[in-house]
């Protein structure tokens, strides 16, 4: 609310922020035509932006607007085949993805300065073939400290194109998690994961209707939890389908098979199941083992060959962080990453190699989830805000891209498919419900 | 450092410290992990003992109770997954969560349920023999008990949150508790481990350390009202704590009685008045009437007790008064041997004669009326001098508490406390009131009916 009031502000005293045609804007254009003119006798020229450094008083957000401004323009010239290689945008630097470079025929080196008045965007262009830098462009003006500051402000796009909330469901009391899948007919079914049942419903226009429910019994040791956490998976196996649900109230997650029409309970893994990846072409469930009874995972991460039956003395064992979430992002079913949040709130992003990408600073969160390589999105972590940050990691990087408002705490996010679309579940907890009842929404593309 | 270079720091450090601060009241996730410490009286064992405030608040973190009730009146319970009064069979059903344990994995049934419920009927307790009274039996199956009661008794539930009501284990060493005995330093310190198991849910506290020594400051701590202290909040505990002199023989005579009172009476004095006079038997505001004991002068005193051979039994919920106890005793060149014992160990005694002078204590709620304080003292404190005479009396005050008349409920109280000092066994002492002190740093530390600090929510501010 306040950073809206802020906006609409600014628009009303800084009346030149709000046209069109902004200086910030201007200052683009003039680079953009510069592209333009320097490839207007070529043709299908791959191009990229593959360095920006900022030595001005915009924001990297700012730089990212700025950025977002001058690809869309050059996506739009047909001489140009202009790639999108941004990864971030951190501490004054872009972050691309270099692996690409090779795919290019001429690199975009991009620098914006201020100077006493003014601001000035500087770009060369880089011939890869010739190995040369092939033109130079400079342009400055004069950007006022209320388009600055607009430029500032934390708005990332428009959520009519993104990422909005497209289902609201209120659910009772220690939801853990939803899944889904959607039978051969294109019908689908949505688990919600309660400690003591899974109940199973079906989608009839924008309700849900209750189909079953399987009761869950768990043997000791239990660990009671004050806030209990979970994760529930789904995945077709030998022509049957297969569940696994665990959660920080118990050492070992259950496995539960489909047969007769029945889910019965056929093993126990001895750590929680968060997705199944293809790995050295055999079906692995990869998750982590909650610390009994808290609110985070313990510092390691577990491989387990699934077969069946489950031996779970193939678990293979890798050493990370101490964590408050986790997931996995794949690719065909490949591993592509494994993004957590450490228990100071610090984001992590794993390679598939389970190596470190460097770690970001400012990039923080309490709750995420992976919707296949796609998307990442993972909730605040402050407690009288909460939103949640959508992030475009096609490419391997950390992307932010939409932002949307969250009423309440959201206690998990988890991938999912609503009527077809593909989004995120977001459960959240009401500060003002007396009983402990959760509002499940669910975030999609409507457009995708 | 510089000079410039301190105030620089300094304010940093704040801002650090207000950063990390708000950091910690806006994160979203409750943090699992520090440790409180606390200061208490060193317990002499892990037997169960609610005699005084101190130990009300220890056991409180070992033993689980069947209910609490909290300060505006509501129950709670973390052993029961559902409980209810059947008013047809008159049965209370107490249905067990499943899948309990104790602090070292051991499960926690229904037969734990009612092993722990017959302890408690078994005890000396007011509070166990008005339960007797109702019970008819109790049974149990695979995770429930139920109570049957001989008549209908809508009551029964708030009768069970009583703090001396707790889940016991069959072993001693396992614990029902938010926290389990980790680590015991005598005359240092007593680590306690959050327990695993804990049925409301782990506490988010790693461990509370209890500490009995001034060599560290403590996190939460007890002691007089207004005592005021930088960076701690008081809350009123509405508890006090009574100490009397009682003569479990009959043959004492009337000076060494009077002259044992007057001696522990100058003791007071002779430390600072560190407790108030007391002239009642519960608390001078709300009895009806005043017990005015004569004291002898010194000389008297000295010259009455001198030819006697006086052994002091102290419970040892006591144990703080022995340094400065001893030293004025011995002062006073009087030949007077205290001992200090454990509950438990003076309810063997009791068939002996071997105790004929104990100096015990107390506590009361403020908020619990003042009839069921007296039935507590008589039933409690008159040890093996109840008899058939208090026994009526106290069927008496039941009845009169149904007259809703509270002028024969006061004159009743009245003639119970004469009736008691004229039988001469016990002579009020001091009272001391408490107040609970916790520091600021430590959040969300709730506090039950009967003042006890409650941790299984707390945290504790990250350095």
């Amino acid at each position: 609310m306040k950073k809206g009031m802020r906006l609409l502000l600014i628009l009303f005293l800084f009346p030149c922020a709000a046209f069109p045609q902004s200086s910030a804007e201007s200052l683009v254009q003039e680079a953009a035509d510069h592209v333009q003119a320097f490839f207007k006798n070529k043709t299908a020229a791959r191009v990229a932006v593959v360095q920006f450094e900022n030595y001005s008083e915009l924001t990297d957000l700012a730089m990212q607007k700025v950025y977002q401004m001058l690809t869309a323009r050059l996506e739009n010239d047909t001489n140009i085949k202009a790639a999108d290689l941004l990864l971030n945008f951190a501490n004054g630097r872009g972050e691309f993805n270099k692996s690409k470079l090779n795919e290019l025929d001429y690199l975009l080196y991009l620098k914006i300065i201020q100077n006493k008045s003014k601001t000035g965007l500087g770009m060369a262009i880089f011939s890869r073939w010739q190995d040369k830098l092939v033109s130079i462009t400079y342009a400055e003006k004069n950007i006022s400290a209320g388009e600055m500051e607009f430029l500032n402000v934390a708005n990332f796009a428009f959520p009519e194109l993104g990422f909005a909330r497209l289902s609201e469901f209120e659910s009772k009391k220690d939801l853990l998690d939803v899944q889904s899948i959607t039978g051969a007919d294109g019908s689908a079914r949505y688990f919600f994961f309660y400690p003591d049942e899974i109940i199973i419903y079906a989608a009839r226009e924008d309700r849900l209707e209750k189909q079953s429910a399987i009761k869950l019994k768990w043997s000791r040791p239990f660990y009671p939890a004050l806030h209990r956490q979970g994760k529930l998976l789904i995945f077709p196996f030998n022509q049957s389908l297969v569940m696994t649900a665990g959660g920080n109230f118990s050492s070992y997650a259950q496995v539960l098979t489909l047969t007769n029409d029945q889910w019965l309970e056929t093993a126990k893994v001895n750590f929680v199941p968060c997705k199944q990846i293809v790995f050295n072409q055999g079906l692995y469930l990869a998750g982590a083992r909650y610390e009994e009874g808290r609110n985070y995972f313990k510092d390691r991460i577990y491989l387990l060959p699934f077969s069946d039956p489950i031996d779970n003395s193939g678990t293979v064992e890798k050493k990370t962080f101490p964590a408050y979430d986790i997931d996995f992002s794949t690719q065909e079913g490949q591993l592509q990453g494994i993004h957590l949040i450490d228990r100071n709130y610090q984001y992590h992003l794993l390679t598939a190699d389970f190596a470190e990408k460097t770690p970001e600073v400012n990039k923080k969160g309490a709750s995420l989830a992976a919707s296949d390589g796609q998307w990442l999105a993972v909730s605040d972590y402050s407690r009288q805000a909460d939103q949640l940050f959508f992030y475009d990691i096609k490419a391997g990087g950390q992307r932010p891209v939409y932002t949307g408002k969250v009423p309440g705490e959201i206690q998990f996010i988890s991938a999912g498919t609503w009527q077809t679309v593909k989004g995120f579940w977001v459960c959240c907890r009401l500060s003002q419900d007396n009983y402990g009842r959760s509002m499940l929404q669910f975030w999609g593309k409507r457009h995708d | 450092m510089t000079r410039q270079q301190r105030p620089a720091q300094i304010a940093c450090s704040k801002f650090l410290t207000m950063a990390l601060a708000v950091f910690l009241v806006f994160a979203i996730k409750p943090y699992y992990g520090g440790e409180i410490r606390i200061k208490l009286n060193e317990p002499t064992s892990f037997t169960l003992n609610t005699a005084n405030y101190s130990n009300l608040v220890l056991y409180s973190l070992i033993y689980e109770n069947f209910f609490y009730l909290q300060k505006n009146g509501a129950l709670s319970t973390n052993v029961f997954e559902e409980y209810r009064f059947d008013a047809g069979s008159k049965t209370l059903i107490l249905t067990v969560k499943d899948n309990l344990s104790f602090s070292n994995g051991k499960p926690l049934t229904a037969k734990n349920i009612q092993v722990s419920l017959k302890m408690f009927l078994g005890t000396n307790l007011f509070a166990a023999s008005k339960l007797n009274k109702l019970i008819k039996n109790i049974r149990m199956t695979d995770n429930q008990v139920m109570i049957e009661l001989l008549a209908d008794h809508s009551d029964i539930v708030s009768m069970l949150a009583v703090p001396e009501l707790v889940v016991f284990a069959e072993n001693e060493q396992s614990f029902s508790g938010p926290f389990y005995p980790d680590e015991w330093e005598k005359n240092k310190h007593l680590v306690l481990k959050a327990n695993p198991f804990y049925a409301g849910g782990r506490a988010y506290l790693d461990a509370i350390k209890v500490i009995f020594t001034d060599e560290t400051l403590p996190d939460v701590f007890l002691s007089s009202p207004r005592s005021l202290r930088e960076n701690f909040q008081e809350f009123d505990s509405g508890i006090y704590q009574n100490i009397y002199l009682c003569f479990l023989q009959g043959d004492v005579g009337q000076n060494t009685k009077l002259a044992l009172y007057s001696l522990l009476k100058k003791f007071n004095e002779a430390t600072g008045f560190k407790y108030k006079e007391l002239h009642t038997l519960t608390a001078d505001e709300e009895s009806p009437v005043s017990i005015q004991i004569k004291s002898i002068s010194t000389q008297k005193t000295a010259s009455i007790l001198k030819s006697s051979d006086i052994k002091l039994y102290i419970l040892a919920s006591l144990s703080y008064l022995e340094k400065d106890l001893t030293a004025f005793l011995k002062d006073s060149n009087l030949k007077i041997e205290t001992l200090f014992i454990d509950d438990s160990q003076m309810m063997n005694f009791l068939n002996s004669t071997a105790i004929t002078y104990v100096l015990i204590d107390k506590i009361f709620q403020t908020k619990i009326p003042a009839e069921e304080k007296i039935s507590r003292i008589l039933k409690e404190s008159s040890f093996n001098q109840f008899n058939v005479k208090y026994l009526r009396m106290l069927g008496e005050l039941e009845e009169v508490k149904y007259s809703n008349s509270p002028e024969l409920l006061m004159e009743q109280i009245a003639r119970i406390s004469e009736t008691i000092i004229n039988d001469g066994f016990i002579f009020p002492l001091f009272q001391k009131n408490y107040s609970l002190y916790i520091r600021n740093e430590c959040r969300a530390v709730d506090i039950d009916y009967f003042g006890r600090p409650l941790f299984q929510k707390a945290s504790k501010a990250r350095e």
